[in-house]
């Protein structure tokens, strides 16, 4: 009994999630409610654990390492000032320091990984694969298309109603329209996978624990009975 | 009101309805569909089964339980992956996340596989798990730096690492050979790239649900990333190529059959968008 209750507690939560693809329903509203609740809680438990850690690794080692913890601690609670109209402005600090050092972080190689890197690959690409007609279709394709993007986006002049850029102008806008079915194909990819996923536990597919099944139909008819119900229910009164 | 411009209205609960049943139907009756293989998973096989002698690898689980779905069958195949060659190879493994997250979905992995058991694995000599760091992009930065500073006790039984012979000679990033990413988003590839691959030049290979593909190639491309895992039909790919049928295989029917009803719709949306004139109203 007591390794069935996560089981049907799972799939409860799952078709109670799933219940709102009908409509708004209390069924829908206690779980997400849990939902936020739970993972919440299980966030904080993990936040703990990491200062309980820190502070058993280096930072209890020395007074002045203490103090330093101190001080990283008591800047990390004034996030909560932002609760009160008095102290708001204290949390500016936590939220500056944040934003500082993660800007920073990603400033000092972000021109390097995501900008030279990216055009040094274009530059020595070969247009020529011996051997793989593909790979050659592919890389001359792409030879065209990122500048023609690349242009598309270059606002100033005056050679922007000539000819040749109006050429330029309606291979981008083909490129990026095949970007976009590329990323649409690959977005229905992702939802049905999440379907497919919670699917395959709520029938029980291994390594799922196969009791999932019974409770997927029990809970899954007193769902629909009662959600139909109050629908007609509601329609008579 | 004609049947087409029905089409174009009709209740969106009916396609949900549609969806359940281009779904469950396949999952309960499997149709048997064959598995073409992809470059994209025979690359990253061929990677992990190159991966020379006395590496350390770092696993890195980014993703929290609602990107299981799709990333799961592959962690659970590239874990059973890596777990075979252990020994033979002499690899070191690190598991960690930088979703808090990722350690739950490590310990459903772990429900399901033993290390031990299955593959001989002695906690704390072949493999270890580090757990959650926090900080994002800034946390990988600090763990780059002093990974023993990041997280100076492990995940599983909470001892210091000092008590761990795997982790004598892991203090660096200079000390990791390889990082195995599974992700959903940020913070992800992008950010270990700044982070890890740029200043010490570590490689990556990427496991990635399918909407996060297109923003991933151009570094297949550029060759910063080694090679890329994409989504559930990649992961099926891969159960094949490792003769270990798992989730992936068993969903991978339903994920054409998805793709299909997707793909009628669109074409029958359309048809009735131009045969009711459509095009001239709007």
């Amino acid at each position: 009994m007591a390794d069935l209750l996560p089981i049907w507690t799972s799939v409860f939560f799952t078709l109670a999630i799933y219940s709102f693809l009908y409509k708004e329903n209390p069924w829908y509203r206690f779980a997400e409610s849990v939902y936020a609740g739970v993972s919440v809680g299980y966030g904080v438990a993990f936040d703990l654990r990491y200062l309980r850690d820190q502070w058993g690794g280096q930072w209890s080692s020395s007074g002045t390492m203490m103090l330093l913890f101190g001080i990283a601690v008591l800047i990390g609670l004034l996030w909560y000032a932002r609760f009160s109209k008095q102290y708001f402005f204290l949390y500016r600090w936590p939220l500056a320091i944040i934003v500082g050092t993660g800007i920073g972080m990603a400033l000092r190689t972000v021109i390097f990984t995501q900008f030279l890197q990216q055009i040094r690959a274009q530059a020595n690409m070969p247009l020529f694969v011996a051997g793989d007609m593909m790979q050659t279709i592919n890389n001359i394709l792409i030879a065209i298309m990122v500048p023609c993007v690349l242009l598309y986006f270059w606002f100033t002049g005056g050679t922007r109603e000539s000819a040749g850029m109006q050429i330029v102008e309606k291979i981008a806008r083909y490129t990026m329209m095949a970007g976009f079915g590329s990323a649409f194909g690959y977005t229905v990819l992702t939802r049905m996978s999440l379907l497919i996923g919670r699917s395959q536990y709520l029938l029980g597919i291994t390594p799922n624990p196969p009791e999932a099944r019974m409770a997927f139909y029990t809970i899954a008819a007193i769902m629909l009975i009662t959600l139909i119900g109050y629908d007609l229910y509601k329609g008579r009164s | 009101m004609s049947l087409l411009e029905r089409a174009q209205n009709i209740d969106r609960r009916w396609v949900y309805l549609l969806v359940w049943i281009f779904v469950l139907f396949p999952l309960l009756n499997p149709l048997g569909l064959p598995i073409p293989i992809g470059r994209d998973s025979t690359a990253w096989k061929d990677y992990i089964d190159a991966i020379p002698n006395d590496s350390t690898i770092l696993v890195s689980m980014d993703y929290g339980v609602s990107g299981m779905p799709e990333l799961y069958p592959m962690t659970v195949a590239s874990m059973k992956h890596l777990w075979s060659i252990t020994d033979a190879k002499n690899l070191k493994i690190v598991v960690i996340a930088f979703w808090n997250q990722g350690p739950l979905v490590f310990d459903t992995l772990l429900s399901q596989v033993d290390p031990e058991a299955d593959y001989g694995m002695v906690y704390g000599e072949d493999w270890i798990e580090l757990g959650w760091i926090p900080g994002s992009e800034t946390g990988m930065a600090a763990l780059a730096n002093d990974i023993w500073a990041q997280k100076p006790n492990d995940y599983l039984y909470s001892r210091p690492l000092d008590e761990y012979p795997i982790m004598e000679n892991i203090r660096v990033a200079e000390d990791i050979d390889l990082v195995v990413s599974f992700e959903t988003g940020t913070p992800g590839l992008p950010e270990w790239l700044r982070q890890w691959n740029d200043p010490y030049g570590v490689p990556f290979i990427v496991g990635c649900i399918g909407v996060s593909v297109p923003g991933m190639a151009p570094y297949l491309s550029s060759g910063q990333l080694s090679a890329l895992m994409p989504g559930l039909t990649a992961s099926a790919e891969y159960e094949v190529l490792l003769n270990r049928p798992g989730l992936a295989v068993a969903g991978v029917d339903a994920v054409s059959m998805s793709h299909l009803l997707v793909f009628i719709l669109v074409v029958v949306g359309n048809i009735a968008f131009f045969a009711t004139g459509g095009s001239r109203r709007s």
